[in-house]
């Protein structure tokens, strides 16, 4: 017993000493695999170094004048005055000389000053008395004397950001997002009576809204990006690396909300049947627990879907309201009756993509429930508003866009995957005698059968047609 | 803290201004005054303060002024002192040449050609200028009828070019045909006939790009035998630059410098005759013209002529055209002249003619006074 103890022991030692020098190893790896990594940016230090010091005249590589440029971001039409903001989006230091209106040189103010550092910002104040409605060109000279110029359709008054200016936008915005959606969402009662195929045929529109929309975001973007922002940012590179960052992030928060909803329902069938846990003492001790085990529970994939669906639509809905906000600040839009109407219309079909996975859903969705995901995807247009209203920035306007294309392109995916699932796992719902029949049916990918392709093209149509009624 | 003043002085006196500001403590006036050159008079107690004190608007800025309008250039590199240009003749080294009974007087001048200058043609703009001189324009060359004019030409430059002197001369004096290349020389001689005012100019090609970097100047050639009445001579070339060569002008002046008369008013006498040497040197544009205030003049065109052609207050001359202009102030005050072609004025195109009349100078101050009060009432509407 004493010897075998001994061994035992001996066993033991033997085996931590094999760990203290694996340890070692390991730690001796490391080093290596470090300074390994550190090698070649020593080298490419140096390298930099070299450029920067006598290299320079080495190589010659000093050009005999790099070619100034600015960029008019946007222009404000104020009280007595129209304000450029500017930025430095060339290569070297620049001076502004002077400013002009329609290429008449104007007596001008520049804030905080005449000399701005690569990629830095001014505000060039001209005071000038405007027409409203009228186009208006406004030129910025540079000490070498090229121009630069930006101009707009019709100058408007730009919003100045006090509380009657903010309501007026949440306004717009409810119009635009809020209520659209809420409308879209009465047809919840409609698609939970659909038959399987013709219920397929909605996901599969919803889909097809949803692409569009996608697509609308990116073109949208790709406009801003050209027209306004300096080639220095590489607006298009960076709304398509932000829109795959959006979809992949997106994607992954969903799958992780569906596998602790999954996971939720297992620990809820563990709970109940263990006898410990369902004593009365245990549950008071831990009711915030249980609650949260009851709301994951109630969280099936559907749900998940829906919620994704909401959050993708809200962000799109940002960059709407983005859109309209900047749209009445840079002066492109009288905003008329015609245009909410417009915009009520195209976005009365995101309400739908909201309840058609929800229809599915196994528990029960409440109106309090539909409400929340019709806000969580209609209100950002208020903060779209105010946002693209009060602090537009080209840039900003584009990463929105990149978020909301991301996130739209995720939910479309979802959609897609879900309904290939469902009708590939022989759905079992007894509710539904259309699912009987179509399990005797040939198996196939359910989103290639003609239901759901006529369903994906109608969606896509009705958006392309709903959005003639917004077209500027 | 700085303010800027976003109308032209004399438009303050127009009722249709809705608001007319009287600021006294305007910091920009120091800088205009310290800048004073010989001729300026912004701080003259009897008519200039309005100029600066006027105007229909008023912003208040804690960053820089972009204003050429009123702003002088920083001096330094500027391509050329238009105060000092406008009444500087140059007669050139004389001598005489006798033979027999006639002697010719000869006039030798040296004109030196550059390429290479980045210099200051408006407030706060750098461009690559060519000159004759180091100035655009180039120096005023003026001679008698029937003088010998020698012309030493040197090409300091980095391309070829030449002199075109228009007047009447021989084929190989006419600086068309043979360019002198960049380090080289070459003497022009002619007689100075007829009289009258005409430009001089590099003919290389491409020509518009030559003439257009500035490379021009005005030839005057008097009468002989019945020379012009004595008056207050000066000479006015309208020109532009295209700083961004896109073909077409960014700024436009008189005597190479935009808006530069705006802030240093040209001084004349009351009822003193003026004399305008007119020459019209604008490239890409077909046509420029002079129009005066509140004035008419006579027009002698090309200055061929000892009669006028015209009596008038508008001339339209296109490229190369010239004449001269004489006229006479019959009241004292600031009295603008500028392209009637409204683009070249809003573009640098404009200037004024400060008339004094030294024995009434306090009347002129009450008058102004007078304005400057009836203008008041305005002020409390506008900013209401």
């Amino acid at each position: 017993m004493e010897k075998g103890d001994g061994e035992e022991i001996e066993k033991i030692e033997n085996r931590i000493d094999q760990q203290r020098n694996s340890d070692k190893k390991v730690a001796k790896n490391m080093l290596i695999s470090i300074s390994v990594a550190i090698i070649p940016l020593v080298v490419l230090i140096g390298m930099i170094a070299f450029l920067f010091g006598p290299g320079q005249s080495f190589l010659m590589i000093k050009s005999a004048n790099p070619i100034p440029e600015i960029t008019i971001e946007r222009l404000e039409f104020q009280d007595g005055k129209i304000v450029a903001f500017i930025r430095n989006t060339g290569p070297s230091d620049v001076t502004i000389a002077q400013a002009d209106i329609n290429d008449r040189i104007q007596a001008a103010a520049v804030e905080p000053g005449k000399n701005l550092s690569r990629l830095s910002v001014a505000k060039v104040i001209i005071p000038f008395i405007w027409n409203p409605g009228e186009p208006y060109e406004v030129g910025i000279t540079t000490s070498d004397g090229i121009r630069f110029h930006k101009s707009i359709d019709a100058a408007a008054l730009a919003p100045s950001p006090d509380i009657k200016q903010a309501s007026l936008f949440a306004v717009i915005g409810t119009y635009v997002g809020v209520i659209p959606v809420m409308i879209g969402l009465l047809w919840f009662p409609f698609i939970k009576r659909l038959s399987r195929s013709k219920y397929t045929f909605f996901l599969s529109l919803t889909a097809g809204l949803l692409v569009f929309l996608g697509l609308d975001a990116l073109i949208e973007g790709n406009k801003i990006a050209s027209e306004n922002v300096a080639g220095v940012f590489n607006g298009q590179m960076l709304i398509a690396m932000v829109s795959i960052i959006s979809f992949l992030a997106l994607l992954y928060v969903s799958e992780y909300l569906v596998d602790r909803a999954n996971a939720g329902n297992n620990v809820q069938h563990k709970i109940f049947s263990d006898p410990q846990l369902t004593k009365p003492s245990s549950l008071t001790s831990s009711p915030s627990l249980h609650a949260q085990q009851q709301r994951l529970k109630q969280l099936s994939k559907p749900t998940i879907i829906a919620l994704m669906i909401s959050i993708g639509i809200g962000l799109h809905n940002l960059g709407e309201g983005l859109a309209i906000g900047a749209a009445i600040l840079l002066g492109k839009v009288a905003l008329s009756t015609f245009l909410i109407v417009g915009f009520t219309l195209h976005n009365t079909t995101e309400g739908l993509a909201i309840v058609a996975p929800l229809a599915r859903a196994n528990n029960k969705a409440t109106i309090g429930r539909l409400v929340i995901l019709g806000i969580i995807a209609g209100s950002p247009a208020i903060v779209g508003a105010w946002i693209g209203g009060f602090f537009y920035s080209p840039i900003a306007a584009i990463i929105f866009l990149a978020i909301g294309a991301g996130a739209i392109f995720q939910v479309a995916f979802s959609i897609l995957t879900w309904i290939s699932n469902n009708n590939d796992s022989k759905n079992t719902d007894p509710k539904n005698e259309a699912d009987s029949k179509e399990r005797s049916l040939p198996k196939k990918k359910a989103w290639l059968d003609l239901s759901s392709i006529v369903g994906f093209v109608a969606g896509m149509i009705i958006m392309y047609m709903t959005s003639l009624l917004v077209a500027s | 803290m700085a303010i800027i003043t976003t109308a032209f002085a004399l438009s303050a006196f127009s009722t249709s201004s809705p608001v007319v500001n009287v600021v006294q403590d305007d910091p920009r006036k120091k800088n205009i005054i310290s800048d004073n050159s010989n001729n300026s008079n912004i701080n003259d107690p009897s008519l200039g303060h309005h100029i600066t004190t006027t105007s229909h608007a008023l912003f208040d800025t804690t960053g820089d002024i972009l204003d050429p309008t009123s702003q002088v250039t920083s001096g330094k590199r500027i391509a050329i002192d238009p105060m000092k240009y406008l009444r500087t003749f140059s007669y050139g080294r004389v001598s005489t040449n006798s033979a027999g009974d006639t002697s010719t007087t000869i006039r030798e001048f040296t004109l030196i050609a550059s390429d290479d200058k980045i210099m200051e043609v408006s407030p706060g703009v750098f461009y690559n200028v060519w000159t004759f001189n180091g100035t655009i324009p180039g120096p005023t060359i003026r001679a008698t009828e029937g003088d010998l004019v020698r012309i030493h030409f040197v090409n300091n430059g980095s391309k070829p070019h030449s002199i075109h002197f228009h007047g009447i001369h021989s084929s190989e004096m006419d600086g068309v045909f043979d360019m002198v290349s960049p380090g080289g020389q070459f003497v022009y001689e002619f007689y100075a006939e007829p009289f009258g005012v005409f430009p001089y100019h590099c003919h290389m090609q491409p020509l518009e790009e030559h003439i257009s970097h500035g490379l021009y100047g005005v030839y005057i050639v008097d009468p002989k035998n019945k020379p012009r009445p004595t008056a207050d001579e000066m000479v006015m070339v309208m020109n532009g630059y295209d700083t961004d060569s896109d073909k077409e002008n960014n700024f436009y002046t008189v005597n190479g410098i935009p808006y530069y008369y705006m802030h240093h008013p040209i001084q004349i006498e009351k009822g003193r005759l003026v004399r305008v040497y007119l020459v019209n040197m604008l490239e890409f544009d077909p046509i420029n013209n002079f129009h005066l205030h509140a004035n008419m003049y006579q027009l002698y065109r090309s200055g061929t002529s000892l009669t006028p052609d015209e009596y008038t207050d508008m001339v339209t001359m296109s490229q190369g055209e010239r004449g001269i202009l004489e006229f006479t102030y019959k009241y004292p005050g600031p009295y603008m002249f500028h392209a009637h072609k409204t683009e070249f004025a809003e573009k640098g195109w404009m200037g004024t003619f400060l008339v004094k009349d030294e024995n009434r100078s306090m009347n002129e101050s009450n008058s102004v006074k007078s304005i400057t009060n009836t203008l008041q009432p305005l002020v409390g509407r506008g900013s209401d």
